[in-house]
C-alpha cells in the first residue's frame, strides 16, 4: 500500500516527520518497506506568469514568450502549441535545472533567438502524463513561487506492507486511525454529506437492483449521478492518485479510485445509458458464460463466480473486474455509482480461477465493511458531482438484507496482563481500545468491547490483548524468562548427529541438496519396479519439470555435485549427505525414510604427495570407520546392485540386516552425470537404526595373546567368506583373525595372509594348546572351502 | 722383545685409527687386547725374559694395554659423534607441506542447527520432528488458516500426488501440532527442520531450513517470548546486539510479531544488508491462538503458550556473510571446505 503523508496527514493532522511517522507505523505493525521522496528534481522551476507572446521570427512552430518569474522579464522560446494568453501562469524551467526525466536545461539560442530557460509540460516535469503541451497552472498560483510548493508536489510516499488480516488498513482512513490512536492525534473522516448535491428524481426511479446471490453479495448500494461531463480530473486529484501508485483515466473512474485509497472500499461506475433496463441483477454465473472485461479480455466464469448483469447479460465480475461495454467513457453523461460488499472466500475464489487480481480484489478478499459501504458511495457521489458537474439523484438504491453488528468481546483485565506479561491497567486499555474505535464499556476489570465492523479480525480475547499491546508499543513489553523445566535436554537427533560427525570426521564434506529430482536424472539411474526406488512422489505443481519429482535414493544429488565440481576443476571430492527421500506407497501417506549416502572420486586425500586415485577400498573404509564411531557390526557383501559396476557392487548389513549399497558407481551411470572418473559411494537407510549409546567398558587383558600366521591360496573365495567360516568353526580360545595381506605373486593364484590370535581371558596358554587348536582349525578350513596353503 | 710392543702399540694404533665401525673396533680389540690377542700373547713370553727385565717388561705391557683401551674408547666416541654428526648433516625442508588426512566440513546448515538447539536445549526445549510430507490440516487447517483464507498467500505450497491434501511442509509448524495432539501440556519443544515454498531466487530457494520453537503452559507470557528471543539472539550472535518485536499477523498466534535484531555487521548504525535500518529480521513469533488450542484439544482458558520459527539459511547467512542462499545447496566443495 502506497501512502501519501500529504494525504494521509488530512486525515489525521500531525506535525511528526515523515520518519517519525514511518517509524510508528512499523511499531504498529505496518512495516514501512520503502519510502520515496516526490517533487525532487523542481527546485529550479518556478512559477511564471506570460507577459506577452509573439512568433519567432524564424521558425513558424517556436513562440517567444514574455514571462515573468516575479523578479525579472526575459524571453523564453517555446515550441508548443499551448501558450496561454498574458496573465496565464506556466511552469518555467531556470538554466541549470535538472528535470526528473532527465532533461538538463541551459540557457541557448534557439534558431538566432536567446532562450533563458524552458517552459515545461507534465511530462517533462515528471508530474503527469500530458506532453501535448506546456502546463498550464492555476490563475491564482503564485508567480515566482517553487513549482513543488505550487502544486503541493513535495509529498513523501511509505510503501506499506499491510498483513491479510487488516482490510480497513488497505484505505488510508484505516491507517490514519491507526495513526491518531498512537499519537494521541485527532482522526478527521474525510466528509461524505450529499443532502446539499441531491436533486430532481430519486434514485430508485432511475435504477433499480435485485440481489439474487445474496450469499455473495452482502450489501448493493446504487447512486446515481446525471448529466456528468466526464473529462480529465483536476490536478491534485490526479497527483494523490499518482502517488497512490494509480493512472489517472478521467474524472469519474479517478473518483472511484480516489475514494477506494480513501476508504478502502472498491467502487465502479457504470455508463447507466448502457445498461440495458437500467437496471442491476446480481446473481451467480452460469458455467461457461462469457464476459469481456475492460482489460479487454474475454473470460470464461463458472457457476461458484458472482456477477453484476444489467436486465440482459453480466455487466461485471462481482468484486474483482467490470465489463468493457458498460464502463464509462467520454460520452458518457448518466452514471451509477456501485458500492458493494461481498463474500471474501468467493471472490478470492473467482480471482484465482480466472488468475485476475485487481485492487477491488485484493480488498474484498480480504473482507470490506458492510456498514462502510454507503458512506464511501456518498463520498463517490459527492466528488462526481463536485469534478463532473452532474446532478445527484436524491438518495440511493440500497439492499442490505442481514446487516452486519459490531462483535461483542470481553476482555478480562487480568488476563490481557498475564498473557503479556506487562502491567497494563485496565483503564488504560479501554482507552487504548477505544482511540482505534472501539466501543468499550466497563464492568470492574472485564471490558465489553464492540469491535468495529471494519475490523473484522477481532473476534476473541487474544485479539484485543493484541491490540492493547500493539497502541502501547511492543517495546513496552517487559523482558523475562521462562522457569527452569524440568524435562529431557535438547539432545537433537543423535544418530544423524553421530553419523554426520564420524562421516566428516572420515573426511567427507557434508553436501545438502535440494530434496527433488528431475525425471532425467530419475531416467538416468535406470531403477525399476519392484525396485522401492522407482517409486517417486510427484510434485503436483513443480516450478519446473527439472523439479517434479522427490528424490527416492541420495545418490543423484550427489552425482550432480560431483559433476559440478569437476567442472571447478575440483581434485578430490569427497561429499556426504543426510537426508529424506520419499517413496509413493499404497497408503495415503508416502513412506519418507532417512538416508545418508556418501561419494569419493578423484585423488585420495588430496594432500601433498598423494596422487592416487580413490578406490573401493577407500569407500569402504569410509563405511568401516562409521561402523566403528556408531557401534555397528557392519558387513559388505558381495551383491549386485543396480547402480553399481558389477564387479565392484556389494549390500550393505548393520547388525545383520540389508541397509543398503557400497561399491564403484557402474561408469554408465556416471557417463550420464558427465562424470568421467571413477566414483565409489554407499548409501544406506537410517530409519530405526538405534542412537550410539554411551559405551561400557571391558576389563583390559591381563594374559598374553599368541599369534599364527597362515597363508591360503583363496583363489575366488572371498575374505568375507573365509572369515565368517573360521567364526563357525568354534575355535577354541581364537580371539580374533585378521587379515594381513591380499596379494598375488607373480602370475599365480591370489593369496591371504591371515593373522590369528589366540589368548584365554584367565591364564597363559601354552605353545602346545595352541598348536593343536590352531592346526585343526587350519585343517578343518582348508577343507571346508577347499583352499590349499601357500 | 720391546721392539715387537712399540710395532704391536704402533699397529693397534693404526688399526683404531682406521676402524670406521664399532665393530671394527671391537675387532681392533680382540686383536690386541682380547684373551688370545697380541698383547696377551706377548705377556705369556714374558717367562722367556731374564727375570731382572721381567718388572719392567710386565710394566710396559701392562701400560701398552692401558693406553689402547683408552684408543679404543676414545675411536668409539669418536665414531659416535661422527654418526651424529651424519645424522645431524641429514637436512629435512621443514616447510613442506605435511602428510594429512583429510578433514571433512560439517554444512553451516547443519552446524547453526546445532547451536541453535543447544541454545534452546539450555532453557529446557527438547527436540522434536515430523514429517515432510504432510496434510493440510496439520499444515493449514489446524492452524487456523481455512481453505480460500488470504493468509495461504504467504506462503505459496507445493502438493504431492498419492491422497489428497498432501503437501510438502510450507513450515515447522505442524510439528507443534502434531505434538500437541499427543501429549499434554506442559510442552517445551523445538522442531528445526526442511519446509519447501514455491520461490526461487537469490534470497529464496524452494527447499530450506527453518527451526520452530512452542513452549505452552498454565501461564505463559509475551514478556517471557521477548526473554528467550532475545537470550537466543545474544548467545547466537552476540551479547550486545538489541532485539525488538514489531506487531504483524501469522493465523496461528495472536498477538503475533516479527522479531528483529540490530544488524551484525554495523551494530545498528545502518549499513547496506540491512538497507540503512540498523535492524534485520530474522523470526515470526506470538502468543499461540486459542483457535490453535481448541483445534489439538488444549483448552485454552486453562493454557497459554508462545511460539516462534525462524529460518536457519538466514540466521547462517548472517551469521557467515552469505550472500546467496542457493551456495548452501550446490555441493560446491570451494564453499563446503570452508566451514570449521
Amino acid at each position: 500500500m502506497r501512502v501519501s503523508l500529504e494525504w494521509l496527514r488530512e486525515l489525521c493532522p500531525v506535525d511528526a516527520s515523515a520518519d517519525a511517522i514511518a517509524t510508528r507505523l512499523t511499531g504498529l505493525g505496518f512495516e514501512v518497506e520503502a519510502t520515496e521522496r516526490l517533487g525532487d528534481g523542481l527546485e529550479a522551476v518556478v512559477v511564471a506568469e506570460v507577459l506577452a507572446s509573439r512568433p519567432h521570427p524564424q521558425a513558424d512552430r517556436l513562440t517567444l514568450v514574455d514571462v515573468s518569474d516575479g523578479v525579472a522579464r526575459r524571453t523564453i522560446v517555446c515550441g508548443a502549441p499551448n501558450v496561454p494568453a498574458p496573465g496565464g501562469k506556466v511552469a518555467l524551467a531556470n538554466p541549470g535545472a535538472r528535470l526528473p526525466g532527465g532533461l538538463a536545461v541551459e540557457a541557448r539560442v534557439v534558431r538566432g533567438v536567446d532562450s533563458a530557460g524552458m517552459l515545461c509540460s507534465e511530462t517533462e516535469l515528471g508530474v503527469g502524463d500530458d506532453a501535448s503541451g506546456i502546463m498550464i497552472l492555476d490563475a491564482d498560483s503564485r508567480v515566482g513561487a517553487a513549482l513543488a510548493d505550487a502544486l503541493a508536489l513535495r509529498d513523501v510516499v511509505l510503501h506499506l506492507g499491510v498483513t491479510p488480516n487488516r482490510p480497513d488498513a488497505l484505505g488510508l482512513l484505516g491507517i490514519a486511525r491507526e495513526l491518531a490512536a498512537a499519537l494521541g492525534a485527532p482522526l478527521r473522516a474525510p466528509d461524505a454529506e450529499v443532502a446539499a448535491l441531491e436533486q430532481g428524481r430519486a434514485a430508485n426511479a432511475a435504477t433499480s437492483v435485485e440481489v439474487l446471490d445474496a450469499a455473495r453479495c452482502l450489501r448493493y448500494v446504487a447512486r446515481v449521478v446525471e448529466g456528468a461531463c466526464v473529462g480529465p480530473s483536476p490536478f491534485w486529484l490526479r497527483r494523490r492518485l499518482r502517488a497512490a501508485g494509480l493512472r489517472p483515466i478521467s474524472n469519474v473512474v479517478d473518483v472511484t479510485n480516489y475514494v477506494l485509497v480513501e476508504l478502502g472500499q472498491p467502487l465502479h461506475a457504470f455508463d447507466l445509458a448502457r445498461l440495458r433496463g437500467e437496471r442491476i441483477v446480481v446473481r451467480a454465473a452460469r458455467d461457461g458464460e462469457t464476459i469481456a472485461t475492460l482489460d479487454g479480455v474475454t473470460r470464461t466464469l463458472a457457476a461458484d463466480d458472482c456477477l453484476i448483469c444489467d436486465a440482459e447479460r453480466p455487466i461485471a465480475i462481482a468484486g474483482v473486474m467490470g465489463g468493457g461495454d458498460t464502463e464509462v467513457r467520454g460520452e458518457t453523461t448518466r452514471v451509477l455509482i456501485e458500492a458493494a460488499c461481498f463474500e471474501p472466500r468467493a471472490i478470492r475464489r473467482t480471482s484465482r480461477r480466472l488468475g485476475l487480481r485487481s485492487e477491488s480484489s485484493l480488498r474484498f478478499e480480504r473482507g470490506v465493511d458492510p456498514n462502510g459501504v454507503d458512506r464511501a458511495s456518498r463520498r463517490a457521489a459527492q466528488l462526481i458531482c463536485a469534478t463532473s458537474g452532474g446532478r445527484l439523484a436524491r438518495g440511493a438504491v440500497d439492499v442490505y438484507p442481514r446487516p452486519v453488528a459490531p462483535r461483542r468481546v470481553s476482555l478480562r483485565g487480568d488476563r490481557c496482563r498475564a498473557l503479556l506479561g506487562a502491567a497494563v491497567a485496565t483503564g488504560e486499555m479501554a482507552a487504548r481500545l477505544a482511540s482505534l474505535g472501539f466501543g468499550v464499556t466497563r464492568t470492574g476489570d472485564t471490558l465489553e468491547v464492540d469491535a468495529p465492523t471494519f475490523r473484522p479480525d477481532i473476534a476473541r480475547e487474544a485479539d484485543l490483548c493484541e491490540e492493547v499491546a500493539r497502541v502501547g508499543g511492543l517495546d513496552a513489553i517487559p523482558i523475562a524468562l521462562p522457569p527452569l523445566h524440568e524435562g529431557p535436554r535438547a539432545s537433537g537427533d543423535a544418530l544423524l548427529e553421530a553419523v554426520t560427525d564420524a562421516l566428516a570426521a572420515e573426511g567427507l564434506d557434508e553436501a545438502r541438496s535440494l530434496a527433488f529430482m528431475s525425471p532425467q536424472d530419475f531416467g538416468r539411474l535406470g531403477v525399476t519396479r519392484p525396485d522401492p526406488r522407482a517409486r517417486c512422489v510427484t510434485i503436483r505443481n513443480p516450478l519446473g519439470v527439472e523439479q517434479s519429482l522427490l528424490r527416492t535414493t541420495l545418490l543423484p544429488g550427489l552425482l550432480g555435485a560431483v559433476g559440478r565440481n569437476l567442472q571447478h576443476k575440483a581434485e578430490s571430492i569427497y561429499l556426504f549427505e543426510v537426508g529424506r527421500v520419499f517413496f509413493a506407497t499404497r497408503d495415503v501417506a508416502p513412506d519418507e525414510r532417512r538416508h545418508v549416502a556418501g561419494i569419493l572420486c578423484g585423488v585420495r586425500a588430496g594432500g601433498f604427495g598423494e596422487r592416487a586415485e580413490v578406490e573401493l577400498a577407500d569407500v569402504t573404509g569410509v563405511l568401516e570407520g562409521l561402523a566403528e564411531r556408531l557401534g555397528w557390526t557392519l558387513e559388505c557383501q558381495a551383491a549386485k546392485e543396480t547402480l553399481l559396476h558389477p564387479g565392484q557392487s556389494a549390500r550393505v548389513l548393520v547388525g545383520g540386516e540389508g541397509r543398503g549399497l557400497c561399491g564403484q558407481i557402474d561408469p554408465r551411470l556416471r557417463q550420464r552425470f558427465e562424470i568421467d572418473r571413477p566414483c565409489f559411494a554407499f548409501e544406506l537407510d537410517l530409519a530405526g537404526l538405534p542412537a550410539p549409546a554411551p559405551v561400557r567398558m571391558r576389563e583390559l587383558p591381563r594374559f598374553p595373546t599368541i599369534v599364527r600366521d597362515l597363508s591360503v591360496i583363496a583363489g575366488d573365495h572371498a575374505w568375507g567368506e573365509v572369515r565368517k567360516t573360521i567364526a563357525a568353526l568354534g575355535v577354541p580360545h581364537l580371539e580374533d583373525v585378521c587379515l594381513i595381506e591380499d596379494y598375488r605373486p607373480g602370475q599365480g593364484p591370489r593369496s591371504l595372509l591371515l593373522r590369528f590370535t589366540y589368548r584365554a581371558p584367565e591364564r597363559t596358554l601354552t605353545d602346545d594348546e595352541v598348536n593343536a587348536a590352531h592346526e585343526s582349525a587350519v585343517a578343518r578350513l582348508l577343507a571346508s572351502l577347499g583352499l590349499a596353503r601357500r | 722383545m720391546t721392539e715387537d710392543l712399540g710395532r704391536l702399540v704402533h699397529e693397534a694404533e693404526e688399526a683404531l685409527a682406521a676402524a670406521s665401525t664399532d665393530e671394527a673396533v671391537r675387532q681392533v680389540e680382540a686383536r690386541y687386547l682380547g684373551r688370545k690377542g697380541a698383547l696377551t700373547a706377548l705377556m705369556q713370553r714374558l717367562g722367556a725374559l731374564p727375570s731382572a727385565e721381567r718388572p719392567a717388561f710386565g710394566k710396559a705391557v701392562n701400560a701398552a694395554k692401558g693406553e689402547l683401551e683408552a684408543a679404543a674408547k676414545r675411536r668409539f666416541a669418536e665414531l659416535r659423534e661422527a654418526a651424529l654428526a651424519a645424522e645431524f648433516a641429514r637436512r629435512v625442508d621443514v616447510t613442506v607441506p605435511g602428510r594429512r588426512r583429510r578433514v571433512g566440513h560439517i554444512h553451516p546448515i547443519t552446524r547453526a542447527t546445532r547451536d541453535a538447539s543447544a541454545i534452546f536445549g539450555e532453557l529446557g526445549f527438547e527436540v522434536a520432528e515430523g514429517p515432510q510430507i504432510e496434510t493440510d490440516f496439520n499444515n493449514f487447517e489446524a492452524l487456523n488458516i481455512p481453505k480460500d483464507h488470504p493468509a495461504r498467500d504467504m506462503q505459496d505450497t507445493f502438493y504431492v500426488e498419492g491422497g489428497h491434501d498432501l503437501l510438502l511442509r510450507t513450515h515447522t509448524s505442524p510439528v507443534q501440532v502434531r505434538t500437541m495432539r499427543s501429549r499434554r501440556p506442559p510442552v517445551r519443544i523445538i522442531a528445526p527442520g526442511v519446509v519447501y515454498r514455491r520461490d526461487d531466487d537469490p534470497t529464496h530457494s524452494p527447499m530450506f531450513h527453518q527451526i520452530e520453537g512452542l513452549l505452552v503452559d498454565a501461564r505463559v507470557s509475551l514478556a517471557e517470548l521477548k526473554g528467550v528471543l532475545l537470550h537466543f539472539v545474544h548467545r547466537f550472535f552476540g551479547p550486545d546486539l538489541g532485539v525488538r518485536l514489531r506487531p504483524s499477523y501469522f493465523p496461528f498466534t495472536e498477538p503475533s510479531a516479527e522479531v528483529d535484531m540490530q544488524c551484525v555487521f554495523c551494530r545498528g548504525a545502518g549499513c547496506r544488508t540491512c538497507k540503512q535500518t540498523g535492524w534485520l529480521e530474522i523470526a515470526g513469533c506470538g502468543m499461540v491462538s486459542p483457535a490453535v488450542f481448541e483445534a489439538v484439544g488444549y483448552d485454552p482458558e486453562a493454557v497459554t503458550g508462545f511460539a516462534f520459527g525462524m529460518g536457519i539459511e538466514r540466521i547462517a547467512m548472517l551469521r557467515h556473510g552469505v550472500s546467496d542462499i542457493r551456495l548452501f545447496y550446490e555441493s560446491d566443495v570451494r564453499f563446503l571446505g570452508q566451514f570449521r
